[in-house]
């Protein structure tokens, strides 16, 4: 099957760890999105109000914005922004204190990431138009 | 008869007796003398009846001496009435000498006694001092009254212990909160000796310091602490002995306050402090470790992604070396999620549950797979509804953690002791503000020296490869974030108890969590 992407989907990535972040945009790339990386929160923000993106897919601890503060600020633009959140802490499996920063859907995973897990994630949150 | 006719001849008498000659002047003497007589020899008799029936009397040999004095004088005065009709002067002149000198003998006798006589209380005086006397035993007897009633109804247990001279020591009064305290009923533990009276456990922890007591006579303070079927329990012990008069101890007064609460909830509250710095730790850990993890696994993907089509060889050989590189990081990659896990889930809205559910639903897992290995796992619970508030699956998996943890102990026993019963019982209720979870088995006990250190994490018995050492610190750490604290004890007849507490729902009760830890 080709792919019927009309409107390719813009994923703001989140990440500090450079060479995760690498990795993780060559999956995505793979998968047909179209990518951008932040190597941390201030940099995301800064580059969602220049385009906003489809969905964020954030890390948590980094310098500058951390992801919560990210979410936030986003949300202040785009309140109903999917996100997707990686992160080496706890709250596994809660989505609960995300929730309070917004309407929007949020999707915890932990790291290390079970990459398909996310991929089908993505696919959840960002449904094929047309 | 006229004194004239019985008396003819009249002897030639003094003029001052010359009285005598008037009949009436005679019979006036004859009369007082012999009524004067006989009175005195009847007073004696008086007095020797006394001395005989109250033999206490003081100084019974002055009223002898008055006796003999009295019948001197009786005599002396019979003798003058005789004396009337048959003149004998030398005889009642002997006899008023006789009397003479008793009367001088009384007499010299009476004055030096006199102070001392005087010094004799009063009959109302010993009245009044019996009064009081009585008066002062009903105040005693009522204090007394006062105490046995203080003793029966203190909250500390009192106990004597009786020590016989060859060194036995005996229980000889206990009070009732003796009895309540150590599950011990009086008559049938006292006057036993003390090595058959008090169970194993307690016989091992007090009987050591009785004896120290009874032998160096000097009053002990000590703690002790024994595994009772109904946990760990602690008294703080005074021991007081009592010498004889020949300076022998003879027996020791114990009281005994039941320390159990404080010191359960000291350890509550080191246990809480350790894994709020392990949690701490560990959470800092899992993450650093996580970072490098999920790196690798992503590099790992892309080396599959990425690689050409190789020759079939070298390709399987490919395939092979990446499915061990990911196994291998993903088994790091749970132990961090395990080390997640044990700081909790600080940031997760707690919800209310009922307990009986996640702990039921633990113990049909557990009953299934353990069913096959021949252990037997019940369930006692009440029935009744218990709120919790928290994470349900929490609960469950720190559960599954203490059942896997029986299930080990009763293997490793079989495995020493074949026959060995296998059972796990798990005890679900309620005391007062607290959820108690009691997962008791029949396996191998804890051992003394390590019991302080089988919460902490990464602490294992087992054999390497045979449980990471994060199961009970789970457990621990779950029971933590719902208010509560883990502690284990062993059971008389062998194996080990392990009881959780968590706070009920419907409490406001202080939580242990309320330190708190910052997880994200």
């Amino acid at each position: 099957m080709s792919k019927v992407n009309r409107v390719t989907r813009r994923i703001l990535v989140a990440e500090d760890e450079a060479l995760a972040a690498m990795a993780i945009e060559e999956e995505l790339l793979g998968a047909g999105y179209e990518v951008e990386l932040a190597p941390d929160g201030q940099a995301a923000l800064d580059a969602a109000r220049v385009a906003l993106p489809d969905l964020l897919l954030t890390d948590l601890r980094m310098p500058r914005l951390d992801g919560v503060g990210l979410i936030r600020a986003l949300r202040a633009l785009a309140p109903e922004l999917p996100v997707v959140v990686m992160t080496g802490y706890a709250p596994l499996g809660s989505t609960e204190s995300f929730r309070r920063t917004g309407e929007g859907p949020v999707e915890v995973f932990a790291k290390p990431l079970d990459m398909d897990a996310v991929l089908a994630a993505l696919r959840r949150l960002l449904p094929a138009e047309g | 008869m006229p004194f004239a006719t019985a008396m003819p001849e009249l002897p030639i008498v003094a003029p001052g007796l010359c009285l005598l000659t008037d009949p009436a002047v005679v019979w006036l003497h004859l009369l007082s003398d012999v009524a004067i007589g006989l009175a005195y020899l009847s007073i004696p008799l008086v007095l020797i009846v006394v001395l005989l029936r109250r033999r206490d009397l003081a100084y019974p040999w002055l009223v002898g001496l008055f006796a003999t004095f009295i019948l001197s004088c009786g005599a002396t005065h019979l003798m003058h009435a005789f004396a009337l009709f048959q003149p004998a002067p030398i005889a009642e002149g002997l006899l008023k000498a006789l009397t003479a000198g008793i009367s001088v003998a009384v007499a010299a006798t009476l004055w030096p006694v006199l102070p001392r006589l005087l010094a004799l209380r009063s009959p109302a005086a010993l009245a009044r001092e019996v009064e009081e006397r009585r008066a002062a035993e009903l105040r005693a007897r009522d204090s007394e009254a006062r105490v046995a009633t203080l003793i029966a109804n203190l909250a500390e247990a009192i106990f004597v212990v009786r020590v016989s001279p060859e060194g036995t020591l005996a229980l000889e009064t206990v009070n009732p909160a003796f009895e309540r305290m150590l599950g011990l009923q009086a008559d049938i533990v006292l006057g036993v000796p003390a090595e058959q009276a008090l169970p194993p456990v307690l016989r091992a922890a007090a009987l050591p310091h009785w004896r120290r007591a009874a032998a160096e006579g000097e009053t002990l303070e000590y703690e002790i602490a024994a595994d009772l079927p109904t946990g760990r329990r602690a008294w703080q012990t005074v021991l007081v002995p009592m010498r004889g008069a020949d300076g022998r101890v003879e027996r020791l007064l114990g009281s005994a306050r039941d320390v159990t609460a404080t010191r359960r909830l000291q350890a509550n509250l080191i246990q809480s402090a350790r894994l709020a710095t392990v949690g701490t730790m560990c959470a800092g850990l899992a993450h650093e470790a996580s970072q490098p993890l999920n790196t690798a696994l992503l590099w790992l993907r892309r080396i599959r992604s990425v690689a050409g089509p190789l020759p079939p060889g070298q390709q399987a050989g490919l395939e092979r070396a990446s499915a061990v590189m990911e196994e291998q990081l993903r088994r790091a990659g749970e132990l961090v999620a395990r080390m997640r896990a044990l700081a909790g889930d600080e940031t997760a809205q707690a919800a209310q549950f009922d307990a009986t559910q996640p702990v039921a639903a633990a113990l049909r897992v557990a009953a299934s797979q353990y069913a096959t290995e021949e252990i037997s796992v019940t369930l006692r619970g009440t029935g009744e509804e218990l709120p919790a508030k928290g994470s349900a699956a929490r609960l469950e998996q720190a559960v599954l953690q203490m059942l896997a943890n029986a299930r080990d102990a009763v293997l490793e026993r079989r495995r020493a002791e074949p026959a060995a019963i296998a059972s796990i019982e798990v005890a679900l209720r309620r005391e007062g503000g607290r959820i108690v979870v009691e997962v008791c088995d029949t396996g191998t006990g804890l051992d003394e020296a390590l019991r302080e250190s089988i919460f902490d994490p990464f602490f294992t018995t087992k054999e390497p490869g045979r449980g990471a050492g994060l199961g009970l610190p789970f457990a621990a750490g779950v029971a933590r974030s719902m208010g509560g604290a883990m502690e284990a004890w062993n059971l008389p007849g062998g194996g080990a108890c392990f009881r959780m507490e968590i706070a009920a729902a419907d409490q406001a009760l202080p939580s242990a969590a309320a330190i708190g830890i910052a997880a994200a």
